[in-house]
């Protein structure tokens, strides 16, 4: 049995609002990818399906690829409207 | 606030910040004046009442902070790339705010005007497709986290605030 990673998932705006909360801890599978984790995510929010998200790893846009490591910081959000 | 500076390669100071206090305009474009620049083109992006004949009763911002600080600084380094600039300040208000209030500066010095000109329309255009920001619209009878556009096409949206 693979070991298993905490993940810091965060929410923001919109995606906070549906979650309910901003910030939460995920366990996954050692070698996990990033679109694994966003999967898991929509299927325990399924609130968030309705909307396009954009995903960050460690404060980076993310594409999926990113191999998780232990304490990553992982975001989900909505596309930004600043200014 | 949140805020940080680097000297950048042309020996000038390049600043940027969130902050939920007021902005002062005057004093975020005049904090750095190159005495080889003879241009500083400032944005002052300020809460509209009126969008799309919908009355906002004021707006709510909030950031992922850590992200937004280094969005900007990747923003500000491009824009040294891209234009003939020398110093660049980016300031985004986080929080409540009312009409007319300041949500965003950004100034850009240069020895011309021209490139100041173009790197401040650059900057703003490219801090609503990519700093994680996010506006919340208050009306009298609905609130509504505004979705920013194909956040990662080139035709992002000029259509929200400010």
């Amino acid at each position: 049995m693979k070991r298993e990673i905490c993940i810091r998932v965060m929410f923001f705006a919109s995606t906070a609002d549906v979650v309910g909360k901003r910030t939460i801890e995920v366990l996954v599978p050692e070698g996990s990818k990033s679109k694994e984790l966003f999967d898991k995510l929509i299927a325990e929010f399924p609130e968030l399906s309705d909307k396009k998200l954009l995903f960050a790893v460690n404060q980076e846009y993310a594409n999926g690829n990113e191999v998780l490591r232990d304490g990553d910081e992982v975001a989900i959000f909505t596309p930004v409207s600043g200014g | 606030m949140e805020s940080r500076s680097v000297v950048n390669k042309k020996g000038k100071v390049d600043f940027w910040a969130l902050t939920t206090e007021p902005l002062d305009v005057g004093r975020i474009a005049r904090r750095i004046v190159p005495e080889t620049c003879g241009a500083i083109v400032t944005l002052d992006g300020f809460v509209r009442r009126f969008t799309k004949g919908k009355e906002t009763l004021y707006l709510v911002y909030e950031a992922y902070e850590a992200m937004a600080l280094r969005e900007m600084e990747k923003l500000i380094e491009q824009a040294h790339e891209k234009f003939d600039i020398e110093s660049v300040s980016m300031v985004h208000r986080l929080g409540k705010l009312e009409i007319g209030e300041t949500s965003v500066v950004i100034s850009v010095a240069a020895p011309h005007r021209k490139a100041a000109f173009e790197a401040c329309q650059w900057l703003i255009k490219e801090l609503k497709r990519t700093v994680p920001i996010w506006k919340k619209e208050v009306y009298k009878d609905e609130e509504i986290w505004v979705e920013g556009e194909e956040n990662f096409s080139e035709n992002a949206s000029d259509n929200d605030q400010p």
